[in-house]
């Protein structure tokens, strides 16, 4: 039998999956992304003729730049704004479980989004004879990229009662961590070297085409840790 | 004991001290009112007593636990309505019931019974099933108030409770906090005088987050007091549309 905090989060867990799901923005977002990475995936297989995702997983990784804060913009600064975080900050649960059942329903939909991109593997499965390693490691590579999204975007959430707020911040922000690289090659070393480690592009880069490091594992699990980590000090603020 | 005691609690917005060394306690089974005008602490002190907001300084218990040190064992023993009784919309009546009651530790037949208890206590039969952004103020006022009795607390705390009411809301709202502090204490703030004077057992007047003083009201009976004839009329006049 699960114990009270735990079916206590697996309730949020599910309100928030709910919520999601009865609101437009999931199925919007959901059918953008997989527009999107199924016209690049035609092309790239029609005209280029490989059998490869790697197109597929550096254009998804920009879609979920673009798309993550319309999921996590209202999990907070919606909660916030309406009066409803009264509750659940004065219901018996830790703010640590309430960011982690709001991170959890956060990767569900994108579990649910980038699974149906595993449709254009099993196509080039059954027409070809792809290279799996990459396929593993640039899917691992994308959930991570993901999750470090979701935290990243309910920390500004949580800072804030307006939703666009929320989103515009959080794209600005995951703009700047996806291209910082581009800026680091300006500067001198080691300061080079201190934004390239920065970078999220320079991090999945090696997931997609199918080299896994454990030091980019490593900076995932801490961006996604630390994200949270200041989600849970932002509800206890107060 | 009491079921509240607060010992020079005190609150601190940057320079601003909304809230400035309050102590007073709350027996079992009383209204306890809290009066002022706007500004002067009112809801700072109930955020403080619910946890929602941690002390600059002093301590608040509730049953002797004290709800800073001890928050989860504090927040079952309490039932919060906040200030314009936020509520999930899209959420159908039952549905909204169950989560709450699940967030507070409810499950299985327990719950079944807990929620059906609320919903008798509160009279929200008739839309059990009903999308909560669907129903008239009265009715989420009264959904806000069955999920702050669902784990039975043993202190009820309502935050401007008669806000955006219409005289027969108020009126029969009276007669629910005297209902429900049959059961629990029942901590609720107003800034109008009349209401408090009605419904309350004793009454805490503050200002500029200062406590002035801790006054007993009396009344005849355990109930709400008759309706006013003003009150009598309005109700006979707008029985028809209220019966709709």
């Amino acid at each position: 039998m699960a114990s009270p905090a735990v079916s206590q989060v697996a309730t949020l867990v599910g309100k928030e999956v709910r919520t999601l799901f009865t609101s437009p923005i999931a199925y919007a977002v959901i059918a953008v992304f997989v527009v999107l990475s199924g016209y690049t995936f035609t092309v790239s297989l029609i005209v280029a003729k490989q059998a490869t995702l790697v197109h597929i997983f550096f254009q998804s990784a920009v879609q979920l730049i673009l798309l993550v804060p319309l999921i996590t913009m209202r999990q907070f600064a919606e909660e916030r704004r309406s009066g409803t975080l009264q509750l659940l900050l004065t219901a018996p649960l830790r703010e640590i479980d309430i960011v982690a059942a709001k991170f959890i329903a956060c990767m569900v939909v994108l579990l649910a989004m980038t699974s149906l991109t595993l449709v254009y593997a099993a196509v080039l499965a059954a027409y070809g004879d792809p290279d799996w390693g990459p396929i593993y490691s640039g899917y691992l590579g994308l959930v991570m990229l993901g999750a470090a999204l979701v935290a990243i975007g309910l920390m500004i959430s949580a800072l804030t009662a307006n939703q666009i707020v929320a989103a515009v911040v959080s794209l600005g922000l995951f703009g700047i961590l996806w291209s910082i690289d581009t800026l680091a090659s300006l500067l001198p070393q080691p300061f080079e070297n201190w934004l390239l480690g920065l970078s999220l592009l320079a991090h999945l880069t090696p997931f997609a085409v199918g080299a896994m490091y454990l030091s980019d594992v490593g900076f995932f699990v801490t961006v996604i840790l630390l994200g949270l980590f200041l989600t849970v000090r932002a509800l206890a603020r107060r | 004991m009491a079921v509240l005691s607060l010992d020079r609690l005190s609150k601190r917005f940057g320079a601003r001290l909304a809230v400035d060394a309050v102590s007073f306690e709350v027996q079992e089974r009383q209204v306890f009112g809290l009066l002022g005008p706007n500004g002067s602490g009112k809801s700072t002190i109930l955020r403080l007593v619910t946890g929602y907001l941690y002390p600059s300084a002093g301590t608040a218990r509730v049953a002797g636990i004290d709800v800073v040190r001890s928050a989860r064992a504090a927040r079952e023993r309490i039932g919060y309505v906040p200030e314009d009784s936020p509520l999930y919309g899209h959420m159908r009546v039952v549905e909204y019931l169950s989560f709450m009651g699940r967030l507070r530790g409810i499950t299985g037949s327990a719950l079944d019974r807990a929620i059906d208890a609320a919903v008798e206590r509160l009279a929200l039969g008739s839309v059990r099933r009903t999308i909560i952004e669907r129903l008239s103020r009265g009715y989420r006022q009264r959904v806000s108030l069955a999920q702050a009795v669902l784990h039975r607390p043993e202190l009820l705390v309502l935050d401007e409770p008669s806000n955006g009411l219409d005289p027969r809301q108020i009126i029969e709202l009276r007669g629910l906090l005297r209902h429900l502090a049959q059961d629990c204490a029942v901590l609720v703030t107003s800034h109008i005088l009349a209401e408090i004077e009605r419904t309350a057992d004793q009454v805490a007047i503050l200002l500029d987050g200062r406590l002035l003083t801790v006054e007993p009201i009396a009344h005849e009976t355990v109930a709400a007091p008759a309706p006013s004839p003003l009150e009598a009329l309005f109700l006979e006049l707008t029985r028809a549309k209220a019966m709709q």
